[in-house]
């Protein structure tokens, strides 16, 4: 059996800030258990900033201002002793990345360069060109090499073991060979990312983030919270939802209909395209809604009247984006574009160490929830979070490894594990993955996305549960069992359906419109009733039982969100 | 004025030739053909997802982010290595005048099963590189209430190589790679380079040992990765700095480092190389034998070896170049 004191599941930030923080001393065995190659996670796609009141730009920047404008932005669900720590202690792990090489943009006296981020009421996103995920990313698998963290690429989570008190372990699958493993740790930490694939190609999401380590903590019968809030970004290209930025709009570019119109001057006359990102992604959805949508379902992003010298000079980026990932030249033609879903708020519920209600458990990053995002994450603080949760998940776990002893653990999961496997393998009559999933993205896109009402929800809980009858009996054509891709993906399939049930069923509960979760049969907040968290956990039917509890506030009591 | 849109979309039938191999299988590759109706705006990578979720789901190779960030799923399109995600089949499809597109895996590195390339010898070579920054105190302050202070300028001097995404495609197409299955590699090199060059660590010594060890002056400078380097990263002129920082630094007791020391010399000298005395002063009074072998081989063929230096009329214009190109080179040295 494989042992570790630390085993980490993801290699993204979160995961590998956690690593980094237990094994700095280097007297304990820590393992990164990922499905990919650390560099590749996701943690590498974001580009804008990592929020830090370093006030390097602007000198009457402080962590309360950041604090503050978390709490607004999160429409007030964030928990604002979560969100306190998060912002105070920002500027020394910025700090800390920087120092361990980071790459960061710099001013003219040679500090960390910062920029202005929507919903900050300062300029105080870090930054590294475009590309400051990426380069946080690498920071970190670097030290990691420095500091001996194990990494065990390419294998696939399978399941979470305690004892109903305290972490086991997990079973995984080696995909490069196909077989199943126990992995015996006195403490696990999940960092698997965030779960925005349950709407399958309307997503900016990386094609593994699936939810897996958020599913099996759920199967594990660990609470997981405000699953229902998925953030959309309103500029996704057509075909692969990867994202435009804002700063195309910002540049003045139109949001026209299929018809040409140029529709934003029915939701937000005076601020057109530059309205808040969930009041234009709603204000696209209702265009396609009322059919006023291309011949595809999309709308159109116009840049064409900028013309090539100034689309040439402000924004080449963005161009070269669109000439190779949607074939279109914004030049020449408008850039089809769909609302997007970019980010999950919810997660595996956690502590302000990051701990899971079972002792040696913990969660960190998007798999997480503190909650320091609420019912709406503010730009720039994604990165932040992940640095923050997975550094204290780390440091908590570091001394809870070091002062217990492992749990014993039996092998009964394994052989339960690899059962599962060959009943998947079996499969040669029912539906394809590929089918169940498109049907699935489709119908979450539908009647959860944008938009949602209580007659839709119902609709999608009923139709997600027929999609998990049918992925019973999937049909699975490679049988070969070394990088049997086809089963990594039976398995992500089988996670997301899970997670896509508990957001249907914690939205159709949630009879309130916040932040990013807008009820058309419930358009008011209503904070009377629902300034609480949902809960959900696995029930003896395996039906998700829902449970809300408060919001933790301490210094900011809850207005209206204006911006 | 509003007018309906009507996007240009075209549509090709086409044949996808992919490189096909399961080692438990087959005994060598082989390749499969897939009929696709490939419309604008389609990449390599939707294709083969394509091809995976209606034609064949055994199709196996690696993709993640699907924007050009991850570095998963680089694969060769003709020939060529790409990264399928951020490449379009169309225009291929045009400019080969052809319905017909080959994609395999990548070379130089072992197939684990069609297009997915064992990338844990590279992964090692880059590990054995000490490719981390170690705190330069000088610059790095202990506490976490301070910044480290660094100019643009020095930023600027390594931040185009932190552009990598470790894709393998610079790895694919190195000349010395496929040579050499000991030589590091082209981005392995370029990581070295980048906190070699970075004025917050102080790790110099030991890290450029280690990119001489494992084959700092074994790159021929084809520049192939630079040609298909997906981020732009220019790893050969990474390893050429590196090179020169190696030289600076006092490492000259490398056949690389005599060798480029002998070049510039004898240009300086003679205008040109003294090619005959290279392998003497490469490889220490040894390369007699390599002199008299080749000696040997022409005097057998019936061509009298020369073993003088024939110093070129013009001297004083090849001087001119010789010293436009350190010129440049000083002004290289201080530009992004």
């Amino acid at each position: 059996m494989l042992t570790y004191d630390i085993l980490i599941v993801g290699s993204g930030g979160a995961g590998l800030y956690a690593a980094l923080e237990s094994r700095m001393e280097e007297d304990l065995q820590v393992g990164v258990l990922t499905k990919v190659y650390p560099t590749r996670s996701h943690t590498g796609a974001a580009q804008g900033g990592v929020n830090a009141a370093l006030a390097n730009l602007d000198p009457t920047d402080t962590w309360q201002d950041h604090w503050f404008d978390t709490v607004k932005g999160s429409d007030y669900l964030a928990d604002q002793d979560a969100a306190e720590i998060m912002t105070r202690e920002a500027p020394m792990v910025v700090r800390e990345m920087e120092h361990w090489g980071c790459p960061f943009s710099r001013t003219d006296e040679g500090k960390i360069a910062q920029r202005p981020f929507g919903g900050a009421s300062k300029p105080r996103a870090c930054f590294s060109a475009d590309k400051v995920g990426h380069v946080m990313l690498h920071t970190l698998y670097e030290q990691g090499i420095r500091h001996g963290v194990n990494f065990l690429n390419e294998w696939q989570v399978l399941s979470l073991m305690h004892d109903g008190q305290r972490c086991q372990g997990v079973t995984a699958i080696n995909t490069q060979t196909g077989r199943v493993h126990t992995i015996q740790a006195k403490a696990v930490i999940l960092a698997t990312g965030g779960h925005g694939r349950i709407y399958w190609t309307r997503t900016s999401n990386a094609l593994g983030n699936t939810g897996d380590g958020t599913a099996i903590a759920y199967r594990a019968g660990l609470p997981i919270k405000d699953m229902e809030f998925i953030q959309f970004h309103p500029t996704g290209l057509r075909r692969t939802g990867i994202l435009v930025s804002e700063g195309a709009r910002g540049e003045g570019g139109f949001l026209l209909n299929g018809q040409g119109e140029r529709f934003m001057s029915r939701y937000a006359p005076e601020k057109m395209e530059l309205g808040p990102r969930d009041l234009v992604s709603r204000s696209c959805e209702t265009e396609v809604r009322e059919g006023r949508a291309g011949p595809e379902g999309e709308v159109f992003l116009d840049l064409t009247h900028l013309g090539r010298e100034r689309i040439l000079e402000r924004l080449p980026q963005i161009r070269e984006l669109c000439i190779e990932f949607e074939g279109v030249d914004p030049i020449e033609e408008p850039i089809p574009i769909k609302p997007t879903a970019h980010y999950s708020m919810g997660g595996i519920h956690t502590d302000l160490n990051g701990q899971t209600p079972i002792e040696g458990i913990y969660a960190a990053g998007e798999a997480g929830c503190v909650s320091v995002h609420g019912a709406n994450r503010l730009g720039g603080n994604s990165l932040l979070d992940i640095l923050i949760f997975g550094r204290r998940a780390g440091k908590h776990a570091l001394e809870y490894a070091r002062n217990n002893s492992f749990t014993p653990v039996d092998t009964g999961q394994e052989e339960a594990d690899a059962k599962m496997i060959a009943s998947i393998m079996e499969g040669e009559s029912g539906a394809s993955i590929a089918d169940i999933r498109r049907s699935m993205g489709n119908l979450m896109a539908e009647k959860v996305g944008v938009y949602r009402n209580g007659k839709d929800l119902e609709s999608a809980v009923s139709e997600l549960a027929d999609l998990q009858e049918q992925f019973k009996m999937v049909r699975i054509q490679d049988k070969t069992k070394a990088f049997n891709t086809e089963l990594v993906a039976a398995l992500e399939l089988k996670n997301m359906l899970d997670l896509a049930e508990v957001v249907a069923v914690g939205a159709l509960e949630r009879n309130e419109s916040r932040g990013a979760h807008t009820r058309e049969d419930h358009p008011e907040r209503d904070d009377e009733n629902w300034l609480a968290h949902t809960m959900a956990t696995l029930g003896d039917d395996g039906r998700p039982k829902l449970d809300f509890s408060p919001v933790t506030i301490t210094e900011f009591e809850p207005k209206a969100r204006t911006y | 004025m509003i007018e309906k849109i009507t996007p240009v979309r075209k549509s090709i039938l086409a044949n996808i030739r992919i490189q096909r191999f399961t080692p438990s299988e087959h005994k060598s590759a082989y390749f499969d053909n897939f009929k696709v109706s490939v419309e604008t705006g389609m990449t390599v990578l939707e294709a083969l997802r394509l091809i995976k979720n209606t034609q064949d789901s055994s199709l196996t190779f690696r993709a993640f982010c699907r924007s050009k960030i991850c570095g998963s799923c680089a694969v060769r399109v003709n020939g060529k290595p790409v990264l399928a995600c951020s490449t379009q089949l169309m225009p291929i499809l045009e400019d080969f005048k052809k319905d017909s597109v080959s994609i395999q895996p990548l070379k130089n590195m072992p197939v684990l099963r069609d297009l997915v390339v064992d990338i844990e010898p590279v992964i090692e070579k880059l590990s054995k590189m000490h490719p981390y920054l170690m705190e330069n105190r000088e610059r790095i302050p202990e506490t976490l209430e301070e910044e480290s202070i660094m100019s643009k300028q020095e930023h600027s001097r390594f931040d185009y190589i932190t552009d990598c995404i470790l894709c393998g495609s610079c790895y694919s197409a190195c000349s010395a790679a496929s040579a050499d299955p000991n030589y590091a590699g082209p981005l392995t090199l370029g990581k070295a380079y980048r906190f070699s060059a970075d004025v917050r660590d102080s790790f110099q010594g030991e890290r450029m040992q280690a990119a001489v060890d494992q084959g700092l002056w074994s790159c021929a400078q084809c520049r192939k990765c630079i040609n298909v380097c997906p981020k732009d990263t220019r790893p050969a002129v990474s390893i050429q700095r590196m090179r020169k920082m190696s030289i600076d630094d006092g490492i000259h007791d490398t056949a690389g480092s005599r060798r480029a020391k002998a070049y510039t010399g004898d240009v300086a000298k003679y205008g040109q190389v003294n090619k005959p005395m290279l392998p003497v002063i490469v490889n220490g009074p040894k390369g007699w034998a390599a002199i008299e072998a080749a000696e040997n081989y022409l005097k057998k063929h019936g061509i009298e070896p020369t073993l003088q230096v024939c110093t070129l009329g013009g001297q004083s214009s090849t001087q001119k170049i010789y010293d436009k190109v350190k010129e440049l080179e000083a002004k290289g040295e201080n530009k992004t």
